[in-house]
């Protein structure tokens, strides 16, 4: 059980400040893009 | 009120893992790192009374430009002077400092626009922003250390990666938000800052209330893969295997290699240390201000031909990919740097950079459009690099004791290479065209063979720093 919550806090965390940089590093993904069109 | 905030709140009770830290350290940094971004309120800054175009009684991009300037010297200024001050208080006091003046800032800019006076803005972004910026980039970095003395370049970099990628948040946020709330009558500048500033704060209060710092003598464990007991601070922690559950004050935390922050400015290492970051940002900053401008005049119609020529779309893309570079090679080269060394790491740095830049005025002789997008890449992301690993060669210099306070004063080498390297390229361009007479795309092989100069300047540095004297060291029996 506190293994799990562990783990579950960690996912949570990790979750809060990954979704926003991926995002970012997605849209700067999309914008490079242009460079190879 | 605010005990919560006092550092004896923040020690982390015994088997706290680690890898709850790291989000902690990034929600801050990917806040602050918003400041990369800031050139996307240039253009509706200057045009808040024309809407459409610029009108009189509007700011001039000179105005404007002013408060990036501004907020990186506070930047610096600030990381110097309450560097002392965080070690002292902890991170968490540090941390709400910063998000209360990063978001503070947005909130008397939002203000300023409003009012339409300009010295508010400097005061909002460039001062009190700056000074948020300052503590909350030195804060998280001086935490993670402490937290993996097996890996600090890693751990650093995490941190410093997350400042990297906060601009490639901010300046789609900040696009969507001002598109969001513009009228015919309003750029919806004020309103963005408004909401910018009260997401900055919640994100950054994450932070705050989930950051720890490491008890005396804590055992590293990676999910339970490998147990390991490693001494954090000095050798008295690695004679138990248990973890004390006891704070222990300062003077038991230090390190008989450890240099407080007043003697370490004492030493000539520092002052190397200084030139080496110094250098190496003043190389990187100065070209990537230039970028766009500079891939469509070395590649314009008129020298590669129509069909090869990099339009402005693609110029965009081209400062994304370097954006990229610049993020990744923040983890990439300061992971490296704990299996290879600081010293190796930099002095690729300054090898590998000088070359490329010697290579680049080829690559636009031969119309390599791949060769210089390449070279810049790679140029960057050892620009990215040098930011990462500089906190963690200052702790195998002086030691994790006052390493925060020693890395906020040196972070006055990138504020004198923010205001220095965009100068140089800008003033060298500048006088070639004027007085040379050159045609704008070969007025870049200068400042390529300029840069190259510099990072060997650096490698020389590099290659002097040796071990700190003992002299300088911390001594553990004080009178």
């Amino acid at each position: 059980m506190k293994k799990q919550n562990l783990t579950l806090r960690l996912v949570l965390y990790w979750a809060f400040v990954g979704i926003p940089l991926l995002w970012g590093v997605g849209m700067t993904v999309v914008k490079a893009l242009a460079l190879f069109q | 009120m605010f005990q919560f905030l006092d550092k004896s709140h923040t020690i982390a009770p015994p088997g706290y893992n680690r890898w709850l830290v790291p989000p902690a350290a990034l929600s801050i940094h990917l806040c602050i790192g918003q400041i990369y971004a800031y050139s996307v309120f240039n253009q509706p800054l200057t045009q808040l009374v024309g809407i459409t175009e610029s009108a009189p009684g509007d700011w001039s991009l000179v105005q404007v430009g002013l408060i990036f300037s501004i907020a990186l010297f506070c930047l610096g200024a600030s990381a110097a002077v309450f560097g002392k001050w965080l070690e002292r208080v902890g991170p968490r006091r540090a941390m709400f400092t910063s998000a209360l003046c990063f978001a503070g800032g947005f909130v008397l800019s939002a203000i300023g626009v409003e009012l339409h006076q300009i010295w508010l803005l400097y005061l909002g972004h460039g001062v009190l922003g700056g000074i948020g910026l300052g503590l909350g980039y030195i804060s998280p970095v001086s935490t993670l250390i402490k937290w993996f003395p097996d890996r600090p370049g890693m751990a650093t970099g995490m941190a410093i990666m997350g400042f990297g990628g906060g601009a490639m948040v901010a300046s789609p946020l900040a696009i969507w938000l001002m598109e969001h709330f513009k009228t015919p009558t309003d750029m919806g500048v004020s309103q963005t800052f408004l909401v910018m500033g009260g997401l900055y704060l919640c994100f950054m209060l994450f932070g705050v209330f989930t950051v720890r710092i490491p008890n005396f003598g804590f055992q590293i464990s990676d999910f339970g893969s490998k147990q390991e007991i490693r001494p954090l601070f000095s050798s008295e922690s690695s004679k138990g295997t248990a973890v004390k559950s006891s704070p222990k004050p300062k003077s038991e935390i230090r390190n008989p290699k450890s240099v407080d922050a007043n003697m370490a400015i004492k030493t000539p290492q520092f002052y190397l240390l200084f030139l080496v970051l110094m250098l190496n940002v003043t190389a990187g900053i100065g070209v990537l201000g230039q970028a766009s401008v500079m891939i469509q005049e070395m590649f314009s119609e008129k020298v590669v031909g129509t069909n090869r020529a990099v339009t402005a779309a693609a110029a965009g893309g081209f400062v994304g990919l370097l954006s990229l570079f610049n993020m990744g090679g923040r983890f990439f080269w300061s992971s490296m740097s704990d299996r290879i060394g600081r010293k190796y790491t930099y002095s690729i740095f300054f090898l590998l950079g000088a070359l490329l830049y010697f290579l680049v005025p080829l690559t636009g002789q031969m119309g390599s459009v791949v060769g210089f997008v390449a070279a810049f890449c790679i140029i960057m992301s050892m620009y990215g690099g040098g930011f990462a690993t500089i906190p963690a060669y200052l702790r195998d210099m002086f030691g994790v004791m006052e390493v925060g306070a020693i890395h906020g004063r040196l972070l006055l080498a990138w504020s004198a290479a923010a205001i220095l390297g965009p100068q140089l390229v800008n003033l060298l361009r500048a006088w070639q065209i004027e007085q040379l007479q050159l045609p704008a795309a070969q007025a870049y092989s200068v400042t390529m063979y300029l840069m190259a100069g510099l990072l060997l300047v650096g490698l020389v540095c590099n290659l002097l720093i040796k071990p700190v004297d003992s002299k300088f060291h911390y001594k553990t029996e004080q009178p």
